[in-house]
């Protein structure tokens, strides 16, 4: 079975004015499934856009990305569109989550971009997930009623209720005390470990590259060292 | 459904904004609505003078030319061509025929140039009904504050009926005599003694030129024998069906042998030059609708129709700058959200369907309201009946007081036509919006 993810010298450069800016600069990686892989490195140094890479927002100037064996270079917009919807959850450092819609509205959301589940299995799952994540008792709340901390949670339920084959988590505690910040990555690992789900996530917290089954660390645009933990 | 749902609480959430925006639309909308009532009150008003004093729905007239140079607006055999009128006529309500008439009415005081109608009431049954009498206080400095004069004396004699604006013009009331006098063909002058027997309130600008007497003194003025008339009247059930209705009873009368003028959108009064100049003698029928009779009128329809359209164009541009500038804070402001939906799987449509349904939501939502308050408004305005004091604007709106005429068409018109402009406003920033790359919006911050 192939990678789940494969980078094969992937480049992505960034036209800035007249110069070009070289975010990464040819990068191998291999990600096999079930993984929990932290990406750290200093700031600049092109962990988020390494994951657009591996998120399908963004394709490489030039190498390739294969997810699940099928590189993204080829891809139209709405073929990328897809793929991300239905391999590809994600979580962002601000949570993002869709402010006039409450904590289930905001779970369901991919749900309904999918249009494949009836109502009934969506409700279900949907009310699942919020359980997962311990939001039921707020599933009826807005995210500006809710702590930095549950709404991080809201996020992670919303990238988990398709049952993606990648979770990408960019910076996910970056805005969370280290406390709430350890919950988080506990309950992604739980995740990680129950639901066999590929995670992929970028920090510059040393508490939490020490949480990850394997770090990558990326240094201008370039991998400086693959260090496997047990 | 769910975009409803986020177009719906987005709204609710930029408030202000909303709230400025459904204002102006709604505003423009009721605007529509009460020009487009004005404009099909006065459609109305014209309707009902018109085929009360100028036309049926349909008219079967013509000229008689006794010789090349003469020339009469008269059809002779009436009897004949009512009967055939009756047996082809579709959707016929009933038939009358007019004699027609032109010349002076002279009082002791004053004289006005006026066109004559010769009715026979016991052929008319509707008459009596749609003429409308005014009080004597209406003409008369110091008269009594009630109706008085009887139109039913119509019916023989030498009597007459005027409208309110020429027995104030003549200085008359009723039992006043009046004398007409008109020209023949020949080029005498016939004149004729009659008394005021009624006085009819106006009825828009045509009452200026309109009265009522007997036909027997207008076949003495004229000299005509009983079989001949003006016009036959044709009345349809529905007036919608005068063109088409126009339209096959020509075929008809020309399948029977009858000469037909060719179809000309003037007044009958303004042919006479044009038949005298021909060359033909004998009887030739003339078909018209209502319209055609008084087609100098359906100018001020028109005006006003072209007003509302510049101004309505107006103030929807002036608006759809504003809804697409707010559209463009919406996108500006909702940028990382857009960027975020688009990153979880939501296609470009999607996202410009978002925004557009927004936007439509909005139209619709104010555009409703403000249909909904100008057909109230318009509803209210008929419900004072107000009196319209200046005779220029009387002569606009062709009626003396104020009258709206709301369609529930065209409530659907303002409120369609209106959201639409709302949800093409909306495109712009909408397209805009859905362009952008998720990269990119991520990365916005604000
Ligand atoms: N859209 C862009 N246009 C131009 N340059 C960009 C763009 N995105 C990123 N860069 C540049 O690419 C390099 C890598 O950026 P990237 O955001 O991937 O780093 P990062 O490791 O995520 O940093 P941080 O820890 O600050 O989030 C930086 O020098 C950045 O300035
Ligand atoms: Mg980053």
């Amino acid at each position: 079975m192939p990678a789940i993810v494969q980078l094969t010298n992937a480049v992505k450069e960034y036209p800035l004015g007249k110069l070009v800016v070289k975010a990464v600069r040819g990068v191998d990686l291999s990600i096999e499934r079930g993984e929990f892989t932290a990406i750290s490195g200093p700031s600049g140094s092109g962990k988020t856009t390494l994951l657009n890479l591996i998120g399908c927002v963004d394709v490489p100037t030039s190498g390739t990305v294969q997810i699940d064996g099928q590189s993204t270079s080829a891809l139209s917009d709405r073929q990328l569109t897809d793929l991300r919807l239905h391999k590809i959850g994600f979580i962002f450092q601000s949570f993002n989550l869709i402010n006039v819609l409450d904590v289930y509205q905001n779970v369901e959301f991919p749900l309904l971009l999918q249009g494949e589940l009836s109502a009934s299995d969506r409700k279900k799952r949907v009310e699942e997930m919020v359980e997962k994540v311990g939001l039921t008792t707020q599933i009826k709340q807005r995210p500006n009623e809710l702590s930095g901390g549950q709404r991080q949670r809201v996020a992670i339920a919303r990238a988990l209720v398709t049952r993606p084959a990648i979770v990408l988590a960019d910076e996910p505690t970056a805005n969370l005390d280290s406390a709430t910040g350890k919950a988080i990555i506990d309950l992604m690992k739980d995740l990680n470990h129950k639901e066999h789900i590929t995670f992929i996530f970028s920090t510059h917290d040393a508490n939490v590259t020490s949480r990850a089954g394997r770090v990558v660390r990326v240094v201008d645009g370039l991998l400086a060292q693959a260090a496997e933990h047990a | 459904m769910v975009l409803f749902t986020i177009a719906i609480r987005n709204l609710v959430q930029a408030r202000r904004r909303s709230a400025l925006l459904s204002l102006a639309i709604g505003l423009v909308t009721m605007l529509l609505v009460l020009m487009m009532a004005l404009s099909a009150g006065i459609n109305d008003n014209l309707v009902r003078s018109a085929t009360i004093m100028s036309a049926g729905h349909i008219n079967v007239a013509g000229f008689y030319k006794p010789t090349n140079a003469m020339s009469l607006a008269v059809v002779t055999d009436v009897g004949e061509l009512r009967n055939i009128v009756e047996e082809n006529t579709p959707n016929l309500d009933y038939t009358i025929d007019r004699m027609r008439g032109w010349g002076k009415l002279i009082s002791d005081t004053g004289t006005v140039q006026t066109g004559f109608s010769g009715v026979d009431l016991a052929d008319e049954s509707h008459f009596l009904e749609v003429i409308q009498l005014a009080k004597e206080s209406d003409y008369k400095d110091g008269g009594r504050d009630e109706i008085i004069g009887d139109p039913s004396q119509l019916a023989g004699g030498n009597t007459i009926m005027l409208f309110v604006n020429q027995a104030r013009r003549l200085g008359v009331g009723v039992g006043d005599t009046l004398t007409i006098q008109t020209e023949t063909v020949g080029g005498y002058t016939n004149t004729a003694d009659v008394t005021v027997v009624a006085v009819a309130r106006d009825v828009g600008l045509l009452s200026g030129f309109a009265t009522y007497v007997p036909k027997q003194v207008l076949r003495d003025l004229y000299q005509l024998s009983p079989d001949t008339s003006g016009a036959v009247w044709v009345y349809l059930k529905d007036i919608e069906d005068a063109d088409a209705t126009m339209k096959h009873l020509r075929g008809v009368f020309e399948a029977k042998g009858y000469r037909l003028m060719d179809h000309e959108a003037v007044p009958f009064f303004m042919k006479f030059e044009t038949v005298q100049g021909e060359d033909w003698t004998g009887q030739k029928i003339d078909i018209t609708t209502w319209k055609d009779e008084v087609v100098m009128l359906t100018f001020v329809i028109t005006a006003f129709d072209t007003v509302t359209v510049f101004l309505v164009s107006i103030l929807v541009l002036i608006i759809a700058v504003g809804i697409m500038n707010s559209m463009w804070n919406a996108v500006r402001e909702r940028t990382r959200e857009i960027g975020t939906m688009r990153a979880i799987g939501m296609t470009r449509t999607r996202v410009l369907a978002m925004f557009l349904v927004e936007a439509f939501v909005l139209g619709l939502f104010a555009t409703t309201v403000g249909a909904t308050l100008g057909a109230a408004t318009a509803f209210g305005l008929n419900a004072l009946h107000i009196n319209v004091p200046n005779d220029a604007v009387k002569a606009i709106l062709l009626s003396d007081t104020l009258r709206m005429s709301v369609h529930v068409q065209s409530l659907f018109i303002a409120v369609g036509f209106l959201t639409l402009c709302t949800g093409l406003s909306a495109l712009w920033p909408a397209l805009r919006a859905s362009r952008l790359s998720p990269v990119v919006a991520l990365g916005h911050t604000e």
